[in-house]
């Protein structure tokens, strides 16, 4: 270890901020709702709470109870911490962003029409009544039932202190439960890490400094360097101030944070958001305009998978375009992928010798798969300049073909980089479905919400014109607009593929495929914030 | 000189309002609320004047510091500040803009400082001089051609990208899709006329786009009907 290595205090920052729990083994959870009704009970309830709690320290080492099976993580909103008692100097300190909560951030948010507030699941229509938000991951369903229960005792001894809300629709979309349910969607009797348009989800998530993840984990992950993007030379981890408080950014500054310092140190902001998916519309628009698009010979399914492809920036499977333009490759990539995985994880008779040969072939698919940029496709041959994946971490490739014109590559994209965490909620099964209760629960952790998510969801999700592509939205996430007559109003541009014979093609008339039902920005304060917040001992004089 | 963008020209004018009141409100009082009243995009009356890219027109009451440290300052006049980029020469411009729009820049004016010596163009454009000030940094972010020109771009521009959308298919109808491109395109360049500015065109400050674009050109794409033939 060099003298310069970033060492975090693990045991003190919530586990949250370093795992994404639903990769590391813990595909069910539950998301719990508080309001704080009295500041002493409150006070309590949270203290009661703290033993709970899941530290970013390795998930068998900690001492709370059962981390290796089930994890907890509290985090508060802006009108939780005042009816906690924090003082006034404090509550003035937080960013702006936080402090006006995202209901009223929608105008930035694109958060209009069917996404808009008023449409929102009942729990988020009383303003202010969202105090606490609690995530429970879970390696099985007893587990999770087991610490929900656990914390429903704690919370009967609150009394009317706190109270857990209800107001999320459930399943069938008519009675409300008191709970919000992620898990992992079971396809064909496997756990997959897929989401509702059944892409695989979740593969690039930003890598940072002190985070106690390995040098080759960060390719692809952490920002571009002017190396390979295939080598570990590649790729630097981000800086820790990125994604926690009290901590040098990327701009060799220390994030805006809440006084006093021991309030925000360790800590970080959290974006919770439910996003209904249109499995349906999806389906149905791919399925229609994908007969005139993809490389002659390709079967009306093949066609599909591709035009799919074009929108995300990966195949299903993974793959990413950049390195896997025709639909043949990206189908041989998957093959070797499952093939590699099931003699590693899941087959039984697999000898040593074919566990060895497995890992260096999974190995070399996962640099595949995250280790590149594009840096040869700057006309979006391979992945369109407007493709998911791409708008949403660009890899350098704002640089476009001025290859020097910044610092380094990354320079207009490494402080706007965000921690996915979430799950998958409700059931798809019927592919034709749009209004059941099926979509994503959707969660950014970043030390700026203002900076990092909402820019994100601004300029490059909802507008393109950092990508040269004006105002062009996110196929699949933009909040697509209605024209004059009422009919949806999407477009995209997939750019040409002269090499596959592929002339540009325009897609239009797209609706909304991705719609919000909910959500808030929360504050997540380190172990030793959330002891001092429940002593009602913060101080910022 | 700061006025001047290549064909593009910067003008900034301060016209000093009177000092003093008509029924009991301010001049400037007045002149805010008939600039508020003033109709918006393609019914505003800078849009009537030839070859305006962008002008506006606001209201300066007073200034009250300036520079660091703070300093209070006060201006003698409150002033109807008129900002306009244009293609072409400044004389002709203002010319222009009194054969136009001389009625409503009359009603708005004549709460103006001297205005009530102007009755011709030509005393128009000695006014307007008079209050002009020059620029010290002008950029333009128009492409320096005459109005009519551009706006006929756009049109293209927007009536080609339906045509493209429009035709996609074709691609998978072999010879005859390309006998078929070929004449519905035909029919589209007769349709959009590229040189002629005064035919089909972009509306002057249409904020939305013209849904009848979309419809002419749909017109000329071959259908399948029309194809089987």
């Amino acid at each position: 270890m060099s003298a310069t290595e970033t060492v975090l205090d693990l045991h003190d920052i919530q586990g949250n901020i370093v795992f994404g729990y639903g990769r590391w083994g813990y595909p069910v959870s539950r998301y719990l709702f508080f309001k704080i009704n009295d500041k002493q009970q409150g006070m309590a309830f949270v203290e009661a709470l703290i033993p709970l709690v899941t530290s970013s320290a390795p998930l068998d080492s900690q001492i709370n109870e059962g981390a290796n099976k089930v994890t907890t993580n509290l985090a508060f909103t802006y009108a939780g911490l005042r009816e906690l008692g924090l003082p006034d100097d404090s509550m003035r300190s937080f960013p702006e962003d936080f402090r006006m909560g995202m209901k009223a951030r929608k105008d930035i948010l694109g958060d209009d029409g069917p996404s808009s507030p008023e449409n929102w699941d009942p729990i988020w229509q009383n303003n202010y009544d969202v105090h606490m938000f609690m995530s429970i991951n879970a390696r099985s369903e007893e587990n999770l039932i087991e610490r929900y229960e656990q914390v429903l005792v704690l919370l009967q001894d609150a009394g009317d202190g706190a109270e857990l809300l209800s107001g999320h629709k459930s399943q069938t979309g008519e009675e409300l439960s008191q709970y919000q349910s992620g898990n992992a969607i079971m396809l064909n009797g496997k756990l997959t890490a897929n989401e509702h348009f059944h892409y695989a989800d979740g593969i690039g998530n930003p890598v940072f400094k002190g985070q106690g993840r390995n040098k080759a984990d960060t390719v692809g992950n952490g920002k571009p360097t002017r190396s390979s993007p295939d080598t570990q030379d590649g790729w630097e981890a981000l800086e820790t101030g990125e994604f926690i408080l009290g901590h040098r950014d990327e701009s060799s500054e220390y994030p805006i944070a809440p006084n006093p310092r021991l309030l925000s140190y360790n800590g970080s902001f959290m974006v919770y958001r439910k996003l209904h998916q249109n499995v349906g519309k999806f389906n149905d628009y791919l399925q229609k305009t994908s007969k005139y698009y993809g490389e002659d010979g390709l079967s009306d399914d093949e066609k599909q998978e591709t035009l799919k492809a074009k929108f995300a920036g990966r195949w299903s499977n993974g793959a990413p375009l950049a390195s896997y333009p025709d639909y043949a490759s990206a189908m041989k990539f998957g093959e070797h992928w499952e093939q590699a995985t099931h003699t590693l994880y899941h087959d039984p008779e697999a000898s040593t010798q074919q566990k060895e040969a497995a890992r260096k072939i999974y190995q070399d698919l996962k640099t595949k798969r995250s280790g590149f940029n594009y840096a040869n496709d700057s006309k979006g041959a391979s992945c369109p300049l407007g493709a998911h994946t791409r708008r949403t971490n660009p890899r350098g490739s704002l640089e476009f073909d001025n290859k020097g014109a910044f610092d380094t590559p990354g320079a207009m994209v490494n402080r706007r980089r965000i921690l996915r965490r979430g799950l998958p909620y409700g059931d798809s099964s019927d592919r034709s479905d749009d209004d059941g209760e099926h979509g994503t629960i959707f969660m950014v952790i970043n030390a700026s919400i203002e900076r990092q998510f909402e820019f994100v969801q601004q300029q490059w999700i909802n507008y393109g014109n950092d990508f040269k592509l004006s105002n062009e939205k996110d196929a699949l996430l933009g909040n697509h607009e209605l024209d004059q007559g009422g009919n949806p109003d999407g477009k995209t541009v997939i750019n040409s593929n002269k090499t596959l014979g592929q002339p540009t093609f325009m897609c239009s008339g797209m609706p909304r495929f991705v719609e919000t039902r909910g959500g808030d920005y929360f504050f997540i304060p380190s172990l030793t914030a959330l002891r001092m917040i429940a002593a009602g001992i913060i101080d910022p004089t | 000189m700061g006025n001047r963008f290549g064909n593009a020209y910067g003008l900034t004018v301060l016209v000093p309002i009177k000092q003093g009141t008509a029924n009991n409100r301010s001049f400037d009082k007045i002149i805010r609320d008939q600039l508020q009243r003033w109709p918006k995009h393609s019914g505003s009356p800078f849009a009537l004047v030839p070859n305006t890219y962008l002008a506006r027109a606001f209201l300066l009451q007073d200034v009250f510091y300036q520079g660091a440290p703070a300093v209070e300052e006060h201006l003698k006049n409150k002033y109807l500040v008129v900002t306009s980029n244009f293609f072409g020469d400044l004389d002709e411009y203002l010319h222009g803009m009194w054969e136009a729009i001389s009625d409503a820049l009359k009603t708005v004016l004549k709460h103006c400082y001297g205005f009530d010596q102007v009755v011709s163009a030509a005393d128009f454009v000695l006014y307007i001089k008079k209050c002009k000030i020059n620029n010290s940094l002008f950029f333009n972010g128009s492409n320096d051609r005459p109005l009519p020109e551009q706006l006929k771009a756009l049109y293209v521009k927007q009536a080609f990208i339906h045509f493209a959308y429009l035709s996609q298919h074709f691609r998978y109808q072999g010879e005859s899709g390309a006998i078929n491109l070929q004449k519905s395109f035909k029919r589209f360049v007769a349709l959009i006329d590229i040189h002629n500015l005064k035919g089909n065109s972009w509306p002057v400050a249409a904020v939305k786009v013209p849904t009848d674009i979309e419809t002419t050109i749909k017109a000329t794409i071959v259908t399948y009907q029309e194809s089987i033939k």
